[in-house]
C-alpha cells in the first residue's frame, strides 16, 4: 500500500503545469515497466508484450 | 524527544546520520559495513547502527529524510534524455529502468526496510541536503553558503544564504553545466576512476603547468556574475553513462590516458596529463572564485560554508580562503553524497523545531572492542597485549621508525582518517613514503601523504596558522622551507600539505603527538588512512586486524590493546 503514496506524489509532481508535457510519456513508460514485470512473473501475459513490442 | 535518521544512496557513498533532540549522535557511511568502497546501496547496515549507538529502535525515530526528491530527479532524467534523443538511445533504458524500477521506490523501500511507517519517510532537495550539513554544523550564526558538486536533481550549483537554522536559496546553476561533472570528465580523460580519483587529480596537478588555458576556454567558459557554461559538445555524460568526456576533448587536448598505466612523470606524454590537471586545477579554482565573489556581493557574509564534492578539493579551499575575501571558511569534511545524509537529518530535526549544534567531532562511527581484538588476535597467532599508555607506545615506536596502525575509538564520519583509523609513521623519512605507496596502500608515487600537528605548534612548522578547516584535512598550508627535510614524507612538490591541527584534548592523537614532542622535538606524524588500496577504512576490531594480517606495518594499537607478530 506504501507504493499508492508514491504514486500521489508522483502525479502530484507531474502535475505542476510546466511539467505537463512530461506526463504521456512518463505513463507509456510506468505501463510498460508494469507490463514487463508482470511478464517475468505471469508466462501467459509474454506473448502479449511480445507482440506489443 | 525528536529522532530523525538522514539517508543518502543510489549514487555513491550511501550514508546514515542520526540526530536526536539536534546533537548528532552518529554518521556513518555504509561502506564501511558492506566493506565495498563507495557503496551506494541503501545503507541499512549504518542506519542499524546508528540506531545501536544511540540505544533507540527504529519505532523512536520520527522521521526518516531522504537527501533528495526522487521525482524531481527522474523529471531531469527524463529530460536530459528527451534533449539528447537519439544520442542517448543507449543510455536512455539503462536511466528510465532505473529510475522507473528501482530509485523511484526509494521512500518505500526505506520504509520497509527500516520498518517504519511509511508516512514517517521524506526527503529533502539534494543541494538543500547539502548545504543544511555545510552550514548547521558550522560554527557560524550568519554565512554564505556555496554547494557545489555534479548534479542534484537538476541543480549542480547553489548560492544560499545561512542565518540562524534557516537557509535561503540566493541563485543556482543547472544541469548539464557543473563544475563537478567537468572534473570527472578530466579526471577520466586521466585514466583514474570518476567519483574515485578526483584527488589524484588535485595531487598530479601540482606537478604540470597550466599550459591548457586556451583550450580550457573551450570547455569552461566564466562570466563575470559567477556563472559558468561548459562546452558540452566536448563532453558525453548526456548520452553515454560510462565515459564523461567525448572524441572532441581528445581532438582538443590529445588522447585520453589508458586507465591502469604506470606513472612515469619524467615522460613527456605522462608530464601532458600533469599539465592538463594543473589547468583544471587552476580553472576550477577561478570558477570557485567567482562564485564566491557573487556570494560575498550578494550576502555581504564575512564567513563561507562549502559542501558538494567540489568541496574536497582542498588546494582549491586554500586558494579561496586566500583569495575569496571570505575571512573564515568552513568545509564539513564529509562534503560528498555521504555527508548529505547528515544534512537531510538535520534539516528533519530543525524542522521538528530543534535547535542547530556544532559538529565538534568527526568520530561519528562505532566503537572499536578491544577486549574482542585481543581475543580475536590470539586466535590469529598474534601477540596482544593491554598497555597503561598506547600514546606513549605509539610514538615510541614512530621513534623507532615503525609504522603503527591505529584504530581508536569510533571511526570517522567522511572520507579522511583523523586519528580514530590511521596509520601513522615518521614524517621525516622519504623511505618511509615510499614503503607505505609501495608495500601497504599501492598508490601512484606522486600522490602524497599528509601530516597530523599539534595545533599550538602549526606556525612553528608550517606558514600559517590553525583555521576552520585544518582539524579535518580540507586544506592545505605550505610547509615553512627550513622545515621540508623533517617534513619529507608529507611535504607535496609543490611544498604544501593536507594537514591534520590537533587540538581535542584527551584524544589518542594528540597524546601520540605530545609523546612524541617530547621524545624528537617533532610534534607531527604522517597519517594516512586504514585501508588497503581500493578498500573502504576499517571499522571493526576485526577489518583491522584483517589490515595488519595483509600488510607489512610494524604493529597495531586496538584502544589500549598493542597487537604484534610474533
Amino acid at each position: 500500500m506504501s507504493r499508492l503514496q508514491t504514486l500521489r506524489e508522483l502525479v502530484g509532481h507531474f502535475m505542476h503545469r510546466q511539467r505537463f508535457v512530461l506526463a504521456p510519456l512518463l505513463i507509456v513508460l510506468l505501463l510498460a515497466s508494469m507490463l514487463l514485470m508482470a511478464t517475468s512473473g505471469l508466462a501467459y501475459v509474454a506473448p502479449l508484450s511480445y507482440s506489443i513490442f | 524527544m525528536s529522532a530523525v535518521l538522514g539517508v543518502s544512496a543510489y549514487y555513491h557513498d550511501a550514508a546514515a546520520a542520526l540526530v536526536v533532540d539536534g546533537q548528532v549522535i552518529a554518521a556513518m557511511q555504509e561502506e564501511r559495513f558492506t566493506r565495498i568502497k563507495n557503496d551506494a546501496s541503501l545503507p541499512f547496515h549504518a542506519a542499524e547502527a546508528c540506531l545501536s549507538v544511540a540505544g533507540l529502535n527504529a519505532d523512536d525515530l520520527d522521521e526518516v529524510v531522504f537527501y533528495e526528491n526522487p521525482y524531481s530527479k527522474l523529471e531531469r532524467v527524463l529530460i536530459s534524455n528527451l534533449r539528447t534523443f537519439p544520442m542517448s538511445w543507449k543510455q536512455f533504458p539503462l536511466a528510465l529502468g532505473a529510475q522507473l524500477g528501482t530509485k523511484l521506490w526509494v521512500l518505500d523501500q526505506l520504509a520497509e526496510g527500516l520498518g517504519v511507517p511509511r508516512a514517517k519517510v521524506g526527503f529533502r532537495s539534494h543541494h538543500e541536503s547539502h548545504a543544511a550539513s555545510a552550514f548547521l554544523p558550522s560554527p557560524f550564526e550568519e554565512a554564505a553558503v556555496l554547494t557545489v558538486d555534479g548534479v542534484g536533481e537538476h541543480d549542480t550549483t547553489v548560492m544560499w544564504r545561512g542565518q540562524g537554522s534557516e537557509l535561503t536559496a540566493l541563485g543556482s546553476l543547472e544541469y548539464p553545466h557543473s563544475l563537478g561533472l567537468l572534473y570527472a570528465g578530466l579526471t577520466a580523460y586521466c585514466g583514474f576512476m570518476v567519483n574515485e580519483g578526483e584527488y589524484k587529480v588535485m595531487g598530479l596537478s601540482s606537478f604540470g603547468q597550466p599550459r591548457f588555458r586556451e583550450q580550457f576556454d573551450k570547455l569552461i567558459r566564466l562570466s563575470a556574475d559567477g556563472s559558468f557554461e561548459l562546452g558540452l559538445e566536448y563532453f558525453a555524460y548526456m548520452t553515454d553513462p560510462a565515459l564523461g568526456f567525448g572524441p572532441k576533448l581528445e581532438q582538443l587536448l590529445g588522447p585520453r590516458r589508458p586507465v591502469g598505466r604506470p606513472w612515469d612523470l619524467d615522460s613527456a606524454e605522462d608530464r601532458r596529463f600533469a599539465d592538463v590537471a594543473a589547468t583544471l586545477q587552476q580553472v576550477t579554482e577561478e570558477a570557485l572564485l567567482g562564485l564566491c565573489a557573487e556570494l560575498r556581493r550578494q550576502t555581504d557574509a564575512s564567513a563561507l560554508c562549502l559542501a558538494g564534492g567540489v568541496a574536497l578539493n582542498a588546494v582549491a579551499n586554500a586558494r579561496l580562503l586566500r583569495d575569496s575575501g571570505f575571512d573564515r571558511i568552513w568545509v564539513q569534511p564529509a562534503a560528498g553524497d555521504a555527508g548529505a545524509a547528515l544534512g537531510a537529518a538535520m534539516l528533519g530535526s530543525v524542522a521538528l523545531g530543534d535547535g542547530r549544534t556544532q559538529l565538534d567531532t568527526m568520530a561519528l562511527g562505532t566503537a572499536i572492542d578491544a577486549g574482542r581484538g585481543q581475543a580475536v588476535a590470539r586466535s590469529l597467532g598474534l601477540v596482544a597485549e593491554r598497555v597503561d599508555q598506547p600514546a606513549n607506545v605509539a610514538a615510541e615506536l614512530l621513534g623507532r621508525e615503525r609504522i603503527v596502525a591505529v584504530a581508536n575509538g569510533r571511526f570517522e564520519f567522511g572520507p579522511r582518517a583523523l586519528g580514530q583509523r590511521s596509520l601513522l609513521a615518521n614524517p621525516a623519512g622519504a623511505q618511509t613514503r615510499d614503503h607505505l605507496n609501495r608495500l601497504v596502500k599501492h598508490r601512484e608515487p606522486f600522490r602524497p601523504f599528509a601530516p597530523a600537528v599539534l595545533a599550538d605548534r602549526t606556525p612553528a612548522w608550517f606558514d600559517g596558522e590553525e583555521n576552520d578547516m585544518t582539524p579535518y584535512m580540507t586544506t592545505v598550508l605550505d610547509v615553512r622551507a627550513d622545515k621540508r627535510d623533517e617534513l619529507r614524507a608529507v611535504t607535496h612538490v609543490d611544498g604544501t600539505a593536507r594537514l591534520q591541527t590537533v587540538r581535542q584534548p584527551a584524544s589518542m592523537m594528540r597524546g601520540v603527538l605530545e609523546s612524541l614532542e617530547r621524545r624528537t622535538g617533532s610534534p607531527v606524524v604522517l597519517n594516512t588512512s586504514l585501508n588497503g588500496p581500493g578498500e573502504p577504512i576499517c571499522a571493526t576490531e576485526t577489518d583491522a586486524l584483517g589490515f595488519f594480517v595483509a600488510h607489512r606495518v610494524d604493529a597495531l594499537l586496538l584502544d589500549d590493546v598493542l597487537v604484534t607478530r610474533p
